[in-house]
This record gives C-alpha cells, sequence and structure tokens, in this order.
C-alpha cells in the first residue's frame, strides 16, 4: 500500500531489542507508537522531546506557539550572526567600512544583515507577546502535579526577556554610525540615572567615561558570547522546568484525572555514568497511561508542528529581509548630535516617561531619568517577576485564557502594556527634533546638508 | 501489527508544511535575484562590447569582471567606482558618454588612481556598488559627487568648478595651484579684500571674526537657516553670507564686499574646503602645509606697527580705516580715511570727534561696545592722534605729497 | 482494479506527492540558504596589494636589467624581448641583490636560449643564483621564480602578474 507512510501497515520484522529498528530514518519517521517512543531514546535531537504531547498543548489557539516562535528567531539569529561574526571588525576605526562593506560588496551581505535585524526586533515583540500570553493564561500557575514550579519558570522567563533586550541594545552599537552611537548614549545616560552607583554602572558599562573603543569591544564580546550563552542556558532550563512542571499550563487544567491516587514512590532505574542506579522516585501519573485519547506521539506531530513554525518564520523573515535593507547612518560623531536623537524602539517608552517626568517645579527640576528610567521600570520589573506570588486565585485559573478569577488583574496588565505601547507610538512616530511633538500627519523641518 | 495513534491534524499539517517549503524556495529565489539585480553588471558587459567593437575580441577578453576596488590604505579609501567606470585609463574612449569615458590623462600622472582612490578628488560615496548611492546626493552621505550636474543645480558659472573644492582639501597653503581657478581666485580675493584683518585663516589673522581655519568641518545642523531661502545646505548659506552677511547675520559687523556671483561662488567653495584632512607624509611633496607671509608682506606690516600711525595698529582701528597721511593702510578699508576724520565726522554728522567718540552712532556704537573698548584717557589719546593725523594730511597735501584718501 | 476505484488511490498518491515535493524544496531552500551564508565568506574584492601590477611603458625600460623595489622584481629586457625573475630569496624571503657578470653567457634554459648578464646573491644567508634564476649554491631550495609579463591593453604599460609564475621559457615579444 503507497501513500502516508503512517498509515498503519504491517510491520515486516519485530525489532531485535528495544531501540533497534531496521529502516534508517525510523526515527523522524516512526511507523508505529513503540517506534516513536523509541526515537525520542535514540535520537539525539529527538531526545528533548517526551513521548508523548497532550492534543491539548499542541492547539495553535492556546499558546499562539510564541514561545516557538521566539526560539526560531533566537537560532535564525545566531545562523545569521555566524557569517556577520566573520565580516564585521570591532574597531572603532574600521567597524563602519565594514559594515559598508556588508552592505555593498559582500555577497548576499545586505541580506543577511537584514535578516540579522528583522529577527533581532521581532524577537523583542515575540518575546514580549509570550510574556503577554502566558499572564494572560494564567501559566505561571502551579496546578495538579506535585512539585511543580512554574513560578520559577517565569522568573526565568522575565530573566530572558532581560538579556534579549540587552543583546539587540549591545549589537545596536555595532555598526559604529550615528544611529548607534547615539542610542547607546541615550540608553547609558538612563543607566547613570540609579542612585548612588549609576556613574559607575555607566563606566562599567562604556569601559571608560566616553563612548569609544574600550565600548565598542565590550559590547561586542557581550553580544556575540557572553549573553547568547547566557540567554543559551537560561532557554534549557527553561525547557528542563517545563517537562518537569508536567508540560503547558493547559495540560493541568484541560486533562484533570479523576482522582489522586497513590503518589508514594516508586521503585526507579536510572543510567549513571558509572552504570546503573536503583533507588526510588516520585511517583509521574502519565496521561498516555491513564487517558490515551488525549495524546498523540511527538514525533512526528509535535515535532512538523514545530517545524511548521520555525521553518514559516525563517520564511517570514527572509522573504521581508529582501525587500527592506537595514538603516546605516553616518559615521558616528562624537561632536555632532543628531536632532532628535533617539533609543532603540523598545527603550523608547523609558525615553518617553524620561522627558515626561522631567519637569520643572519652580526653582527644582524633577531628575526625569531617575524617575522614569530607574524608578518606574525597575519597579514595573520587580513587580513582574514577583506576580506568581503575589497572585492569590486559585490554581483552576491556570492554562486557561481570561478565567474569571483572574480577570482584574488581566485588565491591568492589558492597561499597562497599552501605556506601554502608546508611549513606544509617540516616541516613534509623534516626536521631533528637540523632542517637540508632531503629529504623524505633520512633517518635521528639513535636515540640511553639506553641499 | 503494532499500534499507531494517529493526529486527526497531520494531513492539514503537512500540506502546510508543503507551503511553507515553498515560501522558503521563493525566498531563495528572491535573495539570489537581487544579488544579480545590479546595474554594474550590464555595464561591464557594455564594455566589452564597445572594446571588442574597437579593439578585438582579443583585448575584450582581458578586460576584468566582477566587483572591482581600489583600495588606497593610506588615505583609508576602498573605492567601487571602477566596477562600472572600468574605461579610465583605456585610450580611445575620451568621447564616450559615461560610465564608458577615459579619464583626463594629464592629472592621473601626478594623482594616479592606485594611490589616491576616486572619491579624494571627486567625493561620492566609494563603498556603493549603485550609481544612486555611489554619487548622491542620498540620505545620510554628506559627500555627493561633485559633478557638473551638483554645479548645475547651484547655477555655478563654470559648472564643473565643485571638484576644486577637494583639490585644496589637501593644496590649501599653496597660493596657486594648476588647475583650480575657482579656488586661485577665492585666495586672491582672501588676500586683496583682507579678510586676515577679521579671520584666523590658515593660522594666522584678527579675532574679531569666527577662526576659519576649520570652518568647512562645521556640521550643516550648526548653520542658523532661519533668514535662508531657497536650498537648507552649508554652501548656500555661505554663498548668501558673503553676498550680504546682514541678511544672515543679523547683527553682523561683516562688511558687504559686493562680490560678483561668481566670486561668491568661489569663495565659499574655499571656505568649504578648510577642513582638518590629515595628510600621510608620503603625500606631502606635492603639496605645502603652511602658508607664510612672504617678506615683502612682513616688512610693510613692521612698518605699519612702528611708523607715525603705530597707535592705530596697536588698538585695532586700522582693520577698518586707513590712516594714509601716516602710512596705515587698513587691509579691508570699511570705514572711511581717518586723515580727515576732524573735517568729516563735522560734516557728515555735525558734531566734534570728541563727541563722537564719547557717543557714537551707526557701526562705531556697535565697534566701540563690542570690539574696540577705549578708556577715556585712550580717547582722549586717539581725539590727539587724530588731529596730528590730520594736520599732517594738510602739509602733504600742501606739499603735493598727499596720498590719494581711500575713500 | 477498476478505473473508479483507483481514482482515490491516485489522488491519494498525487496529493502525497505534492505534499512531499514541498516539503523536500523546503530542505533544498534551506541547504541554498546556508550555501548563502558560506558564499558570503568568499570575498569579492581584494584589501591587499594588488597583484596585477602596471610597471611602466616598455620603452621606459633600458636594455639590460631593471629592478624594481616596490615590486621586488627584476626585469630584463633584450631589443623588444622580456622576461621578470622576482626578487624574493626562496630560503626565507629576503630580497637578492643583482650582481653584472664581468662576460655576458648565453645559455639555452628549458629549450629557449637565453642571454645571462647577472648573478644573484642574497645577503641573508649566502644563497646563490644564477642568472636565470636556478639556485647554485646556500640553502635556497629553489629557483628564484619568473612572473607572468602582457602588454595592458588599455594603455600599453607592461603589465606583472605576481600570482601568475611562468616557466624559464617565457618571454614577451612587444611589438
Amino acid at each position: 500500500m503507497r501513500g502516508d507512510p503512517m498509515a498503519t501497515k504491517p510491520t515486516t520484522q519485530k525489532p531485535q531489542a528495544p531501540g533497534v529498528h531496521p529502516r534508517r530514518l525510523w526515527s523522524i519517521q516512526p511507523v508505529s507508537d513503540r517506534q516513536a517512543g523509541d526515537a525520542v531514546v535514540s535520537n539525539f535531537i529527538l531526545h528533548w522531546f517526551p513521548a508523548k504531547a497532550l492534543k491539548d498543548s499542541l492547539a495553535w489557539r492556546y499558546s499562539l506557539w510564541l514561545g516557538t516562535i521566539s526560539a526560531a528567531l533566537l537560532l535564525l539569529l545566531v545562523l545569521s550572526g555566524l557569517p556577520l561574526l566573520f565580516l564585521h571588525v570591532p574597531s572603532v576605526e574600521r567597524a563602519y567600512a565594514s559594515v559598508k562593506d556588508i552592505e555593498y560588496v559582500v555577497t548576499f551581505g545586505y541580506w543577511i544583515r537584514s535578516v540579522h535585524r528583522f529577527a533581532a526586533h521581532l524577537m523583542v515583540a515575540a518575546v514580549f507577546l509570550h510574556l503577554m500570553r502566558v499572564f494572560l493564561t494564567g501559566a505561571y500557575k502551579n496546578g495538579v502535579g506535585q512539585n511543580q514550579h512554574r513560578e520559577w519558570n517565569w522568573v526565568l522567563g522575565v530573566g530572558m526577556l532581560l538579556l534579549t533586550l540587552l543583546l539587540s541594545f549591545t549589537g545596536y552599537l555595532l555598526p559604529w554610525d550615528q544611529l548607534a552611537f547615539w542610542a547607546v548614549t541615550v540608553g547609558t545616560n538612563i543607566a547613570s540615572a540609579v542612585p548612588l552607583v549609576g556613574p559607575q554602572i555607566r563606566e562599567l558599562l562604556l569601559g571608560g567615561r566616553a563612548i569609544d573603543q574600550p565600548t565598542l569591544i565590550r559590547f561586542y564580546a557581550l553580544h556575540v558570547i557572553v549573553l547568547p550563552g547566557a540567554l543559551g542556558a537560561l532557554f534549557a532550563y527553561h525547557m528542563w522546568r517545563i517537562r518537569k512542571d508536567g508540560g503547558l499550563a493547559s495540560a493541568d487544567h484541560g486533562t484533570r484525572l479523576p482522582t489522586r491516587a497513590d503518589c508514594s514512590p516508586s521503585s526507579t532505574k536510572t543510567y549513571t555514568l558509572l552504570g546503573v542506579a536503583r533507588g526510588t522516585g516520585p511517583t509521574i501519573r502519565a496521561f498516555s497511561t491513564e487517558a490515551p485519547n488525549l495524546t498523540v506521539n511527538s514525533i512526528p506531530d509535535l515535532t512538523r508542528r514545530i517545524a511548521i513554525v520555525v521553518l514559516g518564520t525563517i520564511a517570514a523573515v527572509s522573504i521581508l529581509a529582501v525587500f527592506v535593507h537595514s538603516p546605516l547612518e553616518e559615521p558616528a560623531n562624537p561632536l555632532v548630535t543628531p536632532n532628535p536623537a533617539k533609543a532603540p524602539w523598545y527603550f523608547l517608552w523609558l525615553q518617553e516617561i524620561v522627558t515626561d517626568t522631567t519637569i520643572k517645579l519652580g526653582s527644582w527640576t524633577v531628575n526625569g531619568a531617575l524617575v522614569g528610567g530607574v524608578i518606574l521600570p525597575g519597579l514595573l520589573i520587580a513587580l513582574l517577576t514577583a506576580w506568581p506570588w503575589l497572585d492569590k486565585s486559585p490554581g483552576a485559573a491556570a492554562g486557561r485564557w481570561f478565567p474569571q478569577t483572574r480577570r482584574t488583574q488581566n485588565l491591568v496588565f492589558l492597561v499597562l502594556v497599552l501605556a506601554v505601547l502608546a508611549l513606544t507610538l509617540v516616541g516613534t512616530f509623534c516626536r521631533g527634533p528637540y523632542w517637540n511633538f508632531y503629529w504623524p500627519w505633520q512633517s518635521w523641518p528639513e535636515l540640511p546638508r553639506r553641499i | 501489527m503494532e499500534k499507531r495513534t494517529s493526529a486527526p491534524f497531520s494531513r492539514r499539517d503537512r500540506w502546510t508544511l508543503a507551503g511553507i517549503g515553498v515560501a522558503l524556495i521563493i525566498s531563495t529565489v528572491l535573495f539570489v535575484r537581487s544579488d544579480r539585480a545590479h546595474d554594474w553588471r550590464y555595464y561591464q558587459y557594455e564594455f566589452k562590447n564597445r572594446v571588442a567593437a574597437k579593439f578585438g575580441a582579443e583585448k575584450a577578453a582581458s578586460v576584468p569582471s566582477g566587483l572591482q576596488q581600489i583600495w588606497a590604505p593610506e588615505l583609508q579609501r576602498a573605492d567601487r567606482c571602477i566596477t562600472c567606470h572600468q574605461a579610465i585609463h583605456w585610450k580611445g574612449f575620451e568621447q564616450a558618454e559615461e560610465p564608458y569615458r577615459t579619464h583626463p590623462e594629464r592629472i592621473l600622472r601626478t594623482h594616479p588612481v592606485e594611490r589616491y582612490g576616486c572619491t579624494s578628488c571627486h567625493g561620492g560615496q566609494g563603498y556603493a556598488i549603485d550609481a544612486p548611492e555611489a554619487h548622491g546626493p542620498i540620505e545620510h552621505w554628506e559627500e555627493p559627487l561633485l559633478s557638473s550636474a551638483l554645479g548645475q543645480e547651484y547655477s555655478l558659472v563654470e559648472k564643473g568648478a565643485l571638484l576644486q573644492m577637494n583639490c585644496n582639501v589637501c593644496h590649501r597653503y599653496e597660493r596657486e595651484t594648476k588647475g583650480a581657478d575657482a579656488i586661485n581666485l577665492a585666495k586672491r580675493l582672501v588676500n586683496e579684500k583682507g579678510c586676515r584683518a577679521c579671520h584666523v585663516i590658515n593660522g594666522r589673522g584678527g579675532s574679531i571674526g569666527p577662526d576659519l581655519t576649520f570652518v568647512g568641518e562645521k556640521a550643516p545642523e550648526q548653520y542658523d537657516y532661519s533668514h535662508l531661502s531657497g536650498q537648507k545646505t552649508a554652501y548656500a548659506w555661505h554663498v548668501a553670507h558673503l553676498k550680504e552677511p546682514r541678511a544672515l547675520v543679523l547683527d553682523t559687523v561683516m562688511p558687504n564686499f559686493n562680490f560678483t556671483t561668481k566670486e561668491a561662488q568661489s569663495l565659499a567653495m574655499l571656505v568649504l574646503s578648510w577642513r582638518r584632512e590629515p595628510v600621510p607624509a608620503s603625500f606631502l611633496a606635492g603639496a605645502p602645509r603652511t602658508d607664510p607671509q612672504t617678506p615683502e608682506e612682513k616688512e610693510a606690516e613692521r612698518k605699519m606697527a612702528t611708523g607715525p600711525g603705530a597707535w592705530f595698529v596697536k588698538t585695532g582701528c586700522f582693520v577698518c580705516h586707513s590712516i594714509s597721511a601716516l602710512g596705515v593702510k587698513s587691509p579691508a578699508q570699511i570705514g572711511p580715511d581717518l586723515s580727515v576724520a576732524v573735517e568729516d565726522v563735522q560734516s557728515r554728522f555735525g558734531r566734534t570727534i570728541d563727541d563722537f567718540l564719547n557717543a557714537p552712532t551707526g557701526t562705531m556704537s556697535v565697534v566701540l561696545s563690542r570690539q574696540i573698548i577705549l578708556s577715556s584717557e585712550e580717547k582722549a589719546i586717539a581725539v590727539q592722534k587724530l588731529r596730528e593725523a590730520f594736520a599732517e594730511y594738510q602739509k602733504q597735501k600742501a606739499a603735493g605729497t598727499a596720498a590719494p584718501l581711500s575713500h | 482494479m477498476s478505473q473508479k476505484s483507483d481514482k482515490p488511490e491516485q489522488q491519494k498518491d498525487r496529493r502525497e506527492f505534492i505534499v512531499k515535493l514541498g516539503i523536500g524544496a523546503g530542505l533544498v531552500a534551506l541547504v541554498g540558504q546556508a550555501v548563502a551564508s558560506l558564499r558570503s565568506l568568499v570575498p569579492n574584492v581584494s584589501y591587499g596589494a594588488p597583484t596585477t601590477v602596471k610597471l611602466g611603458l616598455p620603452h621606459d625600460f633600458p636594455d639590460g636589467m631593471k629592478f624594481l623595489p616596490d615590486q621586488r622584481l627584476f626585469v630584463f629586457r633584450e631589443g623588444n624581448i622580456f622576461h621578470a625573475i622576482s626578487a624574493v630569496c626562496t630560503h626565507l624571503g629576503c630580497t637578492v641583490r643583482a650582481e653584472a657578470l664581468s662576460q655576458v653567457e648565453n645559455r639555452k634554459v628549458e629549450g629557449s636560449p637565453l642571454r645571462i648578464t647577472h648573478r644573484f646573491l642574497c645577503p641573508c644567508h649566502g644563497s646563490r643564483y644564477r642568472g636565470d634564476g636556478e639556485n647554485v649554491a646556500g640553502p635556497a631550495p629553489k629557483p628564484l621564480a619568473w612572473y607572468h609579463l602582457s602588454v595592458a591593453a588599455d594603455d600599453g604599460q607592461l603589465v606583472v602578474d605576481l600570482a601568475q609564475p611562468v616557466e624559464r621559457s617565457f618571454r614577451l615579444t612587444v611589438a
């Protein structure tokens, strides 16, 4: 019978031993449940996945697969970043010329750079949307499982959001043009508003008192190895915690097992470096045995969807990047400040708050950088990180979109997000020279040229 | 038969994956195409054909293909102009249209392309490989190609003269540079009109106006365009300022020298060429790096500073006024000759010079309150010296040896 | 099997094929993108000193030997026949010195006659070369390289290609 290899078909021979199968690509095209399960322990890349996944977890509409999109973008960033690593020179004398070379003279150079830039900006957006989704579905809450610690996964996620922002910020400086130089000037000046240690933080970031070669090499090292390494480590831990917590939060909700069965430790055997260790482990109740109609094989059903998301993201970014070139302004010039000088878009809401809170009260000027740049975002991040412990709603609300018991917190969260979005839009489209307010349809004064 | 759980959505998913595969193919085709779709490929093809038609297939085969670059390490310039402009060294294409035209030979003998690159003389963006970005003007690249087309936009009297701006970046200390006529005219004007009386130029001069030694580096955003109509460029600002200083800087003391349009344009080019440009030692042989005074100029200055009119030189009055009876020649000659000030002030303002110096009007009120502050003792000396000058003038006139008044 | 019952089978086969084609296309495209990333690392322009160098017009070269220090090259002219020998010692790269022979030799080198007017000595470690570049004494392992000469098509200057070594029978005859 030709056609779908997934169709049921009599196996030609019984496998000799577990994990030993005759066909070459059997692990990515298993023909039975047993093969699908064996694939997970026999294939290096596939060992990441559980043998079975809940159908509910795979739903497009629950998670919107935003986490996978973020990971796909991270992969794309690493892949596009590798050629750029060979082509960009992190010295103040050559950085700009090397980026001009990438744009003009390197085959496919402008496209690789555009892919990198698009993936970077989209990743900041995707990671934030993913955070929104997790909050709105209460997926940071623990459900029915034992020893679940979804709140720590949430903290890891906030950490990864900050790492993503830092990665984008450090990468922003590398072309060493006016846009890069002054965006980093604005960003690091806000950092220096931290009380007591602000100026020292700024000096540590810059490797000196002004943005110069030490800054460039510092940001380069952070961008290329330190931050990606940290992000990779947190990502691995993030995935681990999901497995340990029993899967997505919708799993807790959608598949409540009828009775709380005996959860005493069961005897277990595990393979260590030196041999076999026997002992006891927690009893994990599995849907695959108690409610098999709720699960599907990870391979191929979960992996196929992951491939759709990852490859779809790559296709979309690749096509976009052909048509939109990345900006490159004049070479960095510490003596000439562009007007206006703007932070990268994901920090524009902060810059907007800073300017809005820098107000004169009589002879005293409120330090907007402190209020808007340090205190406010600091409070927001702290609140965000601590929220799982502050949330008093019941565990049943975990893994559902807009449950009644979490209505107030979801509303407040959405309002805050909309406020940040509004501030970002104002900063992007409505602020012109001297940070004056311009409606989007009003034209800015013409920029003078040399000749 | 072993159990096999199949998902309800697997068929649909496979179709989606196939669709994404097609999208990936499309993206690959798109970015490969974008690499092939550059004009330089056409220009190279066309030039090869022209060489084959004119000189035969064998010579055509020696024309290089692919991206071409001139790397001038001492000037840190990577110029890719020769990717399209392949004919520069070929004899026989002098009448062809660009980019197939031979480059004038004489200048290349002293400025070989391999050492200087192209953009150090012509401007433009050497990094770029497409004409609009290479020639400009485009956003975010401040040096457009200094072409006749740009000269046309500025209604330059001599359309191709803009190029001389870049000559002067290296040749600025020369009094006269062969082939840079507009710049030479401008430099002559600087000497004749006495710009150095108020401005420091090439390291020496007065301090009444701003130091112009590196004024070409001033960022375009730092000029005040509020009174400038037309293009908002630094070049246009300078041309307008030279033609009528008070139109752009309302409280200036810079006089109107009645420059013709050609003179103002040449001077603006000169001014914009005054930039900090490090010239590597191996290039120095062709251009001097200082602009000292000639011995005659030094002698003339010494004479004035130690002669009978020395007081007027010391105070700075001589910047605007000659006192020809005492042998003081003003470099700028903006105000009237003070040899006859005693009579002149009386006839013009109906006041004595003591009175006038204590309560001046017009330009003098600005100058005496800002640039030259005289104490009452100094004012008394001024009056006395002016009377001496007038006496001397009358004596010379009687003897028939009076020098003509400067005003 | 009848035609009718085959149709859904065939349709299924066809759909299967299209799906496989799509997925296969995706894989090909991914390989294409990987190749693109690698192609971007092959340089299109050179930041080194150019290897084809113009040396001047042929009539600016004297009969006999001319040393060009910037290219480390000896250019020999006999009438309108030119050849070029590298001055880079094959031992460790020092620039060799040319010494005029008291008596001109005529030799057959690789089948072609050659008028030899000089010999070469390396000041660093004492390598010695005959006038055709053959290493005759000292630590030099190989003869001095000969490089390709041509006449530039655009302005008629002599052009040496320092990336193209040639046999010692090479001669450039200038019209």
